[in-house]
């Protein structure tokens, strides 16, 4: 299944791009769906394309769900 | 990698599989031809033990959290599962509200997908520098003036989904039996104007689609021709009148022929489909029970199924919309049939649906019931389990939820859509490779074909999700007898290395 993994905005570059972060994995990706995106923004991805901008408090609750799965699969 | 060592233990963090990368296996004869190839995709399993002991009434707004690229169609099967769990039927009101919901997500994903995702493909091409593979290059092609009519008319049918079910990332609209908010008049109105403006686009994007793809010999060749192509069973959901529904109904299998194998109630759907573990993924293979998994075959012995929206016109016999069964009849006359198995139609059907979508909306909020205030039934049962299906986007969907008598979550199983497709994407990404690979000769190119084979499925899998057409990364094993091992690595940013090791194969 896909995850919702919420990105940090890190820094805008040319043509309607930006780079985001998440734990120190960069990917770069179309901000063109976004009304005014800044750095620092958290932001959703679909194949390379930011469809969302979430509140930070919302991102966060987000990652801590998706821990909580992803430690769940961890091998035993 | 992002590796935490505390004390003698090393973490790796989650969101480097996450991130991970697709991965195919591509074995060489001794001419350095392609024998077999495979796909290997990053997946988890700790979604049911994180379900275990939360109340049942979270799971529309877990699972629509958890799932980012279609809330929508989780946050639908969820409600649906609850439904049934509580032994509650929806008010009509409550049920016409969340299929207007349910076809503004459509719609917008739709449209996401063919402008963004598949368009880089078809309207800027394959073979184009992977700088131009994107939606600038998309919006060079079609214009500026376009371009901004796409994103303006997603973006006023994310704003509808806010007014009718709170944010559309985070929706807070399904409950069991009904829905939260009751419509307005205002937002009643938005919607009558949205529609009309949402079939005009609807069918100036089937325009674009044919003066773009159809109509250019060379793209017309791969959706006709046999590198994309593979001969399943198809599932999907239909209406009692045999329409394809998004919302509800039955779940119809038809075979390579298109004649129906079986019709199913969602409530018995672990009767008809058992799930296939590889020992090299943690991906599990939905196939027919009754036909058993062969591996990654097709034809009438291979229990492998499809979904996703030409699936959906296999096992349906019309449009339930005027304006959208033209559309597909011109799309069957196209593929010479009623059956279609080309795997690149999943594109132009998705249009088709686009259309469906916006002319049922026009439907459902003309019903003299869509305003009322009986938006929840609340004679609820005492909650025992529950199965909910919903067509996403991506194809069926099945949310499966058992509870104790408090309503305490116990037990979750979800067949994500894409995993259906899966076993055929491995086997179009053979048939590529077999295609444009030989003498053991791999370029960028091949890549972009390989992504081609799965991306018409707009797959709903982590390493697909998150990167851009052409950057995805993608790790390429060559083996041939002889010859050391080759490995092409595809990185994020979008360069490519390659790297050999002595050791012979």
């Amino acid at each position: 299944m896909c995850l919702a993994v919420p990105l940090q905005i890190t820094s805008m570059l040319p043509n309607g791009f930006a780079r985001g972060e998440h734990s120190h994995v960069q990917v770069e990706f179309s901000v063109a769906l976004l009304e005014n995106p800044q750095v620092g923004d958290f932001v959703l991805v679909h194949a390379g394309v930011a469809i969302e901008t979430l509140d930070e408090q919302s991102a966060r609750e987000t990652l801590s769900m998706l821990k909580e799965v992803v430690d769940g699969s961890q091998p035993r | 990698m992002s590796e935490l060592i505390k004390g003698n233990k090393i973490s790796i963090d989650p969101i480097t599989r996450l991130e991970g990368h697709g991965k195919i296996e591509i074995f060489l004869d001794e001419a350095g031809d392609v024998d077999k190839a495979y796909l290997q995709l990053p997946d988890l399993r700790g979604f049911e033990k994180f379900a275990e002991g939360r109340p049942a009434e979270e799971m529309p707004q877990i699972t629509s959290r958890i799932c980012g690229v279609c809330p929508g169609a989780h946050h639908m099967a969820a409600t649906k599962a609850l439904d049934a769990m509580f032994h509650v039927e929806p008010t009509i009101t409550a049920r016409l509200i969340r299929e207007v919901y349910y076809n503004l997500h459509y719609f917008e994903d739709h449209i996401l997908h063919f402008y963004f995702l598949g368009g880089p493909d078809f309207i800027v091409g394959p073979t184009a520098p992977k700088g131009e593979r994107n939606i600038l290059g998309v919006i060079d092609k079609v214009g500026v003036a376009i371009g901004k009519q796409v994103i303006d008319i997603r973006h006023r049918a994310r704003k509808l989904i806010d007014e009718i079910a709170g944010r559309a990332i985070h929706p807070v609209l399904g409950l069991p039996g009904g829905v939260s908010k009751q419509m307005t008049v205002e937002t009643r109105d938005s919607l009558r104007i949205f529609v009309k403006d949402a079939v005009a686009f609807a069918q100036f994007t089937l325009k674009v689609f044919d003066d773009i793809v159809w109509k250019n010999p060379t793209y017309r060749d791969l959706l006709l021709g046999d590198v994309y192509r593979c001969e399943s069973y198809y599932m999907g959901m239909v209406d009692k009148d045999g329409h394809p529904d998004y919302y509800d109904g039955d779940i119809r299998v038809v075979d390579q022929k298109g004649k129906e194998f079986l019709t199913f109630a969602p409530k018995d759907y672990a009767k008809v489909i058992a799930e296939h573990v590889e020992p090299w993924t943690y991906v599990k293979f939905p196939y027919l029970r009754d036909i058993g998994w062969k591996g990654f075959v097709d034809g009438p012995g291979s229990g492998m199924y499809r979904v996703a929206p030409a699936a959906r016109f296999n096992v349906s016999s019309s449009m339930s919309t005027p304006l959208a069964q033209e559309q597909r009849l011109i799309y069957e006359k196209a593929f010479g049939g009623k059956i279609v198995h080309s795997v690149l139609a999943n594109h132009w059907a998705r249009l088709i649906e686009v259309l469906n979508n916006a002319e049922r909306l026009e439907q459902l909020i003309e019903h003299e019931a869509f305003l009322a205030p009986e938006i929840r039934n609340m004679n609820l049962g005492t909650p025992t389990e529950g199965v909910g299906i919903v067509e996403a986007p991506r194809g069926t969907l099945i949310h499966h939820y058992t509870s104790d008598a408090n309503g305490i979550i116990t037990g979750a199983n979800m067949i994500v859509a894409s995993l259906a497709n899966v076993a055929a994407m491995s086997m179009n990404i053979q048939s590529a490779a077999k295609a444009f690979i030989h003498k053991g000769k791999v370029d960028e190119g091949l890549l972009n074909m390989v992504e081609m084979a799965f991306r018409t499925y707009d797959p709903c899998l982590s390493c697909a999700t998150h990167n851009l057409p052409g950057k995805m990364p993608l790790q390429v094993n060559l083996t041939q007898v002889g010859q050391p091992h080759r490995s092409l690595l595809r990185a994020s940013d979008g360069s490519i290395t390659e790297s050999e090791t002595q050791k012979e194969a």
